[in-house]
């Protein structure tokens, strides 16, 4: 019963890619490797392709294209067994390549993260299930950077709020189930929304069945680590449907925008050669974190992640000083720079600056890739289009009534904007006034359906499924005198009191020098991470929110900040803790030395749904703050990244009425 | 007490040892010598079967009946298999006690729990043609021999996949042996094939001629982590080659006439070879010493050393462990030995006790240690409870000392004599307790029904108990004769609020057995869900089976039940019993969407929910191929939606998209192709570009666009088709719905300056430096100085005059001239 180690990020993704090599040293010999295109991203951060070839991968295919070739006797797919449609795929393929191969090849199937009982369903039934060696790949989390696990879990959001379908809630739980039986159990669960409150039941629910029987079966920690953690100070979970208007909303970090425009995918993001150059320019070998392997295409891939050390300093700021922070850059390397050129005294000091040429080379590079990068981002935050949407954002976002907006909006569908732009808005206002009024949805359907075409229909009813677009309840009858306060409580969220509650609306934002989570959507700061806040930073909050003097008081007598803000917003609310048995937790006490302080204790923030990049940024910032003031530490976890044209794109509609379906 | 050098015997610089475990342990009539005699690994279960090999005597129709017979090491039996299924060619054990028997048409039988109760699979591969000639056995995994020289390995038994490994040459193996995959070099399992006076290594993708020429090799041996190789050669020769063939460690010559029949290695270094009673133990440097005994013998190897089995007794013969070499060793001055010695003092009271103590006081704390060790390799319980009072005598003359490796090594004894214990016979050495690990010891001692054993050690080491309960009401649930009540509150009394019981597995046991009603009432008490499922489905309860999947959120298990109820329930019963389940419905949809429309459809249907059902049709009528088939599906679509208030937006929406698309077919038979599928939008966008006005205007009022949609719509096709009159045209109007600034803005992204700027005076709405602004971008500096004029804006004149260039700058000069002068 040793106790329980910090939490590290680079471990579990150490545990995954030890796994993942051990399967593939499993299977003798050279193989193809067969993927789901959605573990590609995942598998990329996790190994390298030459790592792969050095455990006999030959070829890599992708389960989608269904183009495997005989070229190697073993056959190997790694892909998500949690659908029919995926089993199917798989199985429908081993079937015609035993057809159509002379050889007698060798099939094993990786199922991540878990064997199902569907999927032995499916393939028993396609007659391939005792030809193949079957094993799991337990990968759930993947680290994204050191405070970011993601489950990349692509059809997350629209699985959970389009289709209702709660697998990845219970992916979600498994996951944080292994972190807690690595950890001990999340002292305190709490959090906001219905499928959250889901995901806590099952965390609940998991626990006793692992005492319950588990126990035995693993040989691993057993049930005795089922003890409240040590370092582990609460789980808090925030369900992406409490806070849709941020995902909807134009993020304004760096990173935020590079998704926006580029799209990033699993920390790496495709862009246009003409803009940043081709990769080839930059010496090999040493742009290993900036630039990685590039396609023949004319496309370049591009890595984001914090090894970067410049871009570890742009991703997060708002894009405004991202300008100033590269010329202060440029500016920096150039001085050190021509310093070392004049002053070339002695051998030894040559043999230092030598010896730094490269980090210098590696940092012009990275410099330059991402000023080029910053003046189109510059370049398309300028367009007319993209000024009038942030307008209506903002607008709406303050305060402002949202039929002000209606003009704008009309506008920009009868200048043929993209469909997801425009779909943004409208959820948009539809989220925050609790619904549309019903005159004006309809006659918004009616422009959309006019501009877009009438296949749109079907677009227009997923996001009314999803609670994005919707009427506003609670008055048939008297639909103009309504209001927000109408509909039920707990059905829909009620922005105005939230504007003074926990001041999600900072008119006083400094994107220069945040003071505030604000900064990162430059007025707007997220619903979801104010309740991370409320619930980790009381007094900050407190301070924020009331006038000094005031709050000093309130907060120090527990004032429920959490509690007061989440009967405003919809879905259910619940804190729940977790104890252990009382001996156990005496011992770990004593083990541990009682009166532990805070410090060094991790608060895990659960984004079920996803998370969209400038959302990450504000929770860092809470992050940062937290550790200067007592040493806690936040750690993101999430189903995956989204943004807001992937959010309403899960509903459009891709089909149409014309003659090349 | 005999000393405990006794049974010590010297092999070159190396002492062995001959730890006697049990006596008598067979019935005297058993002819050993006619039976094959195989152990479980860490001192397990020993199975015997009567060799078809050769003779025996006839002994009526007790002894004609074949069985396989299992014993513990001392010799009591644990179960009687009896065997009427064909000729046995392997018989093995593997890590965790199952008992393997592969038969000749390549069938195997696992028999998982030493109680008779097995799962078959048959290896394939051509084994039932060939036959099966023999096998060998690692601790997870064996490896097959068939008639024809194919080899097929079985990596794993939970799912076993028998694999062919590489094609070996067809000549007669002489004889042969595996490496493990765990310590091969390739990490899967090596065979070695003695074939002609070669070596060949088999695995799965090469079979690899060794170049030797030294053989026949009769017997190979590999040590037990692969590290060296035994061959006996044909002239009586004991090699020794390192485990990477790359050095010839030793050569033994064994002048013996007559091959041995069995040659293991004792440990890694040293290497039995055993013929009818006698046996020869082969050093390191090639020195050997004999054993004779007199019965027959049969060597059972174990990971650090060999049992040694006859009639009368079971032996353990293994390598002295350094620790009890320090102490024991005649003459031995180690710290240790004078440690005992003192101990044994101080029990005589003699005052040496503490001269000794003095003697070795520097070396103390080692001296305990190595007592503590050695008492946990020592059989002997006398023994080690000297050597356990040494240690505690020695620390108590320490100052600082931690003692938790002496309590840990007195638990330890504890449970190891409890298991050496003749009634139990696992004679584990210690060595091999700390590989098996306690749980896995726990797990031998349910297998064998010690129940109460095995709850004593669990609680004595704090290791969970819930296995041995759920299997001791397994048990209790089919052999039990009493009524079904009182067994199953029996079982309740005793486990309930037990943490870890899975009533689950203790319901399918009493469901197996045919006690149905038992089996329910045991999994009320089950608390995992999911557990409970697959028996529900097996007991036919099905909406339960959901409920309970449903409950654990475990979505694999709701499809699962899902999947078994449709293929069971007819339709109709199907929808009633997913209907009132919204996580059901939502999963039969989200599957159905890409699998199964049809279904879909009906679930609409039945649950009356129209637009839904009308949503289906919209997206099947995409996917259909041409426009009467799909305004066929628009039109069932709309039906749907009929009389039905709430919907009378989408059958509005519907109906247009029919009427859209007639109006779009008949455009393409007048003008050409590439309006079918465009949005009433594009359609006039693409009317207008291409000059046919008028259908653009009828299309606008078929389906009332909007005045300001339809001009944006018609400016940006005209901008689009460059139609610079018409825009100009267009200007000539009085006023436009949506102002006249798009138009300027539009054309001058079509870089038009001369258009753009005729609508910059048009644009009353906007103030004058915005006007100004205008004019420049259109280049017109003068224009945009006039316009200052107008306004008396005497800064922005300023401002211009530092833009303009050649005669402008004359001409802004002038306009500033005409200002009224700036009054002091």
């Amino acid at each position: 019963m040793a106790p329980h180690t910090t939490l590290s990020t680079s471990e579990i993704g150490e545990k995954a890619r030890r796994d993942l090599l051990l399967l593939l040293e499993g299977v003798r010999g050279k193989k193809n490797l067969v993927l789901e295109k959605a573990l590609a991203g995942p598998l990329n951060l996790l190994v390298k392709v030459s790592t792969l070839q050095e455990y006999g991968v030959d070829k890599l295919f992708f389960l989608e294209n269904d183009n495997i070739d005989s070229s190697q006797r073993n056959v190997v797919f790694l892909v998500r067994g949690e659908k029919a449609r995926t089993v199917m795929a798989v199985a429908d393929q081993i079937k015609r390549l035993r057809r159509s191969s002379q050889i007698d090849h060798e099939f094993s199937i990786f199922w991540s993260p878990r064997r199902t009982m569907v999927s032995d369903q499916i393939l028993e039934e396609a007659g391939v299930l005792g030809e193949v060696s079957i094993s799991e790949l337990a990968l759930y989390f993947v680290p994204l950077a050191d405070d970011l696990l993601s489950l990349e879990l692509e059809d997350a959001f629209s699985d959970l709020y389009l289709s209702k379908d709660p697998t990845s809630i219970y992916l979600s739980a498994k996951a944080l189930m292994l972190m807690q039986q690595k950890h001990g159990l999340f002292p305190r669960i709490i959090g906001k929304g219905d499928n959250a409150k889901r995901l806590a039941d099952l965390l609940i629910r998991m626990r006793t069945e692992v005492t319950a029987g588990e126990s035995s079966n693993t040989n691993g920690p057993s049930f005795l680590g089922l003890t409240p953690s040590s370092s582990i100070d609460t789980l808090i979970v925030i369900d992406r449907e409490v806070d849709y208007p941020t995902v909807l909303l134009s993020q304004l970090t760096y990173e935020g925008l590079i998704d926006e425009f580029f799209g990033i995918q699993s920390n790496q993001t495709e862009v246009d050669s003409s803009i940043v150059g081709a990769a080839s320019q930059q010496q090999p070998g040493q742009n290993s974190g900036s630039a990685a392997t590039q396609s023949q295409t004319l496309k370049r891939k591009i890595a984001i992640d914090a090894k970067d050390t410049l871009y570890s300093t742009l991703g997060d700021s708002n894009f405004a000083i991202v300008g100033n922070l590269l010329n202060k850059v440029a500016r920096r390397l150039q001085s050190s720079y021509e310093s070392r050129q004049i002053a070339n005294k002695t051998t030894a000091e040559l043999r230092d600056f030598v010896a730094k040429l490269p980090g210098y080379q590696a940092e012009q590079a990275s410099l330059k890739l991402h000023t080029s990068l910053a003046e189109e981002i510059i370049k398309r935050t300028r367009t007319d289009t993209f000024l009038r949407t942030l307008e209506v954002q903002q607008n709406i976002m303050s305060g402002a009534d949202p039929s002000t907006q209606h003009a704008t909006i009309t506008e920009l569908i009868d200048r043929g904007v993209a469909l997801p732009t425009v779909l943004r808005l409208l959820c948009l206002e539809s989220c925050t006034s609790a619904g549309m009024r019903a005159k004006d949805l309809e006659t918004f359907k009616r422009a959309i359906l006019h501009a877009y075409g009438h296949q749109h229909l079907l677009t227009l009813a997923a996001l009314e499924k999803m609670g994005l677009l919707t009427a506003r309840s609670g008055g048939l009858g008297g639909g103009l005198g309504g209001g927000a306060g109408a509909a039920k409580p707990g059905s829909v969220t009620n922005y105005t009191p939230l504007r003074r509650n926990l001041r999600v609306w900072d008119d006083e934002v400094n994107e220069a020098e945040p003071n505030d989570i604000s900064y990162a959507f430059s007025g707007y700061a997220p619903l979801s991470v104010r309740l991370v806040q409320s619930v980790v930073q009381k007094q900050q909050l407190a301070g924020l929110v009331k006038p000094a003097g005031q709050q000093a008081a309130a907060a120090a007598q527990g004032w429920r900040l959490f509690e007061d803000a989440a009967k405003h917003i919809r879905g259910a609310t619940f804190n729940e803790t977790q104890s252990g048995e009382e001996k156990a937790v005496k011992a770990r006490q004593m083990l541990n030395g009682s009166g532990h302080a805070d410090s060094g204790k991790t608060v895990v923030v659960f984004f079920l749904g996803g998370i969209c990049r400038a959302e990450v940024a504000a929770v860092r910032f809470v992050g940062r703050k937290l550790a200067e003031a007592g040493g806690k530490k936040l750690l993101i976890c999430t189903t995956g990244i989204v943004k807001g044209d992937g959010v309403v794109g899960a509903a459009v509609e891709t089909g149409r009425f014309g003659k090349g379906v | 007490m005999s000393k405990p050098t006794a049974n010590w015997e010297k092999v070159g610089d190396k002492f062995y040892r001959k730890v006697p475990l049990y006596k008598e342990v067979f019935d005297l009539d058993l002819e050993l010598e006619n039976y094959k005699v195989v152990g479980a690994p860490y001192s397990g279960a020993v199975a015997i079967y009567r060799d078809e090999d050769k003779i025996h005597s006839y002994r009526g129709t007790q002894g004609a009946k074949s069985s396989i017979d299992i014993y513990s090491c001392a010799g009591s039996l644990i179960r009687r298999i009896n065997w009427d299924k064909g000729s046995i060619k392997g018989l093995g054990w593997s890590e965790d006690e199952k008992l393997l028997v592969v038969t000749e048409d390549g069938t195997v039988r696992c028999y998982y729990d030493l109680q008779g109760d097995f799962t078959p699979f048959t290896l394939g591969h051509g084994a039932e043609d060939h036959g099966v000639l023999e096998c060998r056995f690692w601790s997870s995994g064996f490896v097959a021999l068939l008639g024809n020289n194919h080899l097929i390995a079985v990596n794993r038994y939970d799912e076993p996949r028998p694999k062919l490994l590489a094609i070996p040459p067809t000549e007669p193996v002489v004889s042969w042996s595996i490496i493990p995959p765990a310590y091969s070099l390739s990490r899967s399992v090596e065979v070695i094939l003695a074939i002609g006076k070669t070596l060949f290594v088999i695995d799965a993708t090469d079979a690899e001629d060794r170049d030797f020429t030294a053989g026949p090799f009769q017997h190979i041996s590999v040590s037990p982590r692969g590290e060296f190789l035994a061959f006996y050669t044909e002239d009586g020769k004991v090699w020794v080659v390192s485990g990477d063939w790359t050095e010839k460690l030793s050569e033994y010559n064994s002048k013996a006439k007559t091959v041995p029949k069995d040659m293991q290695w004792c440990g890694s270094n040293a290497v039995a070879l055993a013929w009818e009673d006698e046996v020869h133990l082969i050093g390191p440097r090639s020195v050997a010493t004999k054993f004779y005994y007199d019965a027959w013998i049969h060597l059972l190897p174990d990971m650090d050393g060999i049992r040694l089995l006859t009639n009368d007794v079971c032996e353990y013969l293994q390598k002295v462990p350094d620790v009890t070499e320090e102490v024991f060793r005649l003459g031995s001055e180690s710290p240790a030995a004078y440690l005992l010695e003192a101990a044994e003092q101080l029990e005589k009271k003699s005052p040496k006790a503490d001269d000794l103590i003095q003697l070795i006081r520097p070396n103390l704390a080692e001296a305990v240690d190595t007592c503590v060790k050695a008492a946990g390799h020592e059989f002997n319980i006398h023994w080690q409870k000297q050597l356990l009072k040494a240690a505690s005598f020695g620390k108590s003359v320490l100052d600082l000392y931690s003692s938790d490796d002496f309590v840990d090594m007195c638990e330890t004894l504890r449970v190891l004599n409890a298991a050496r214990f003749y009634e139990i016979g696992l004679p584990l050495s210690y060595d091999q307790y700390k590989r098996l690990t306690p749980e896995k010891l726990i797990e031998r001692l349910i297998n064998r029904h010690e129940y109460l054993l095995a709850l004593r050690i669990s609680d004595y080491l704090h290791l969970p108990t819930d296995k041995i309960y759920v299997h001791w009401a397994s048990q209790k649930v089919r052999v039990s004769i009493e009524d079904e009540e009182s067994i199953c509150r029996l079982i309740v009394q005793k486990l309930h609020g037990k943490a870890g019981v899975s009533f689950e597995e203790i319901a399918r046991a009493a469901y197996d057995e045919g006690r149905a009603r038992l089996a329910t009432e045991l999994l009320n008490y089950e608390p995992r869900a999911g557990k409970q499922v697959p028996l529900l489905l097996g007991m036919k309860e099905d909406t339960i089976a959901l409920d309970k999947a449903i409950e654990s959120g475990d979505t694999d298990l709701i499809y699962h039940v899902l999947l078994h109820l449709r293929k069971k329930l007819p339709l109709a019963s199907f929808f009633r019993t997913i209907n009132s389940r919204p996580v059901a419905t939502a999963l039969v949809e989200s599957s159905a969407r890409y699998q199964d429309r049809e279904l879909l459809k009906d679930l609409y249907y039945q649950d009356d929910r129209r637009l839904d059902g009308a949503n289906l049709l919209i997206a099947e009528s995409l996917n259909q191929t041409n426009t009467p088939a799909r305004i066929d599906k628009l039109k069932l679509a709309s039906k749907l939606l009929q009389d039905s208030r709430e919907n009378a937006f989408a059958a509005k929406a519907i109906d247009d998209t029919a009427k859209l698309l007639r109006m779009q077919d008949t455009f393409e038979k007048d003008l050409g192709p590439g309006f079918v599928g465009l949005s009433i939008n594009e359609t006039i966008f693409n009317l207008v570009k291409a000059g046919h006005t008028k259908r653009a205007a009828k299309v606008q009022s078929e389906f009332k666009v909007p005045e300001h949609t339809f001009w944006w719509v018609r400016l940006r096709a005209l901008v689009a088709a460059r139609h610079w009159n018409e825009l100009e045209s267009l200007g000539q109007q009085r006023k436009s719905p949506i102002g006249w600034e798009p138009f300027f803005n539009e054309i001058l992204g079509a870089g038009n300056t001369r258009v753009a700027s005729g609508f910059i005076p048009k644009c009353t709405g906007l103030s004058v430096p915005e006007r100004i602004e205008m004019w420049v971008k259109c280049g017109l500096v003068v224009k945009a100085g006039e316009e200052a004029l107008k306004a008396k804006n005497r800064p922005a004149l300023e401002e211009l005059r530092a833009k303009a260039s050649g005669t402008a700058i004359a001409e802004i000069e002038r306009l500033i001239g005409m200002l009224p002068p700036v009054r002091k």
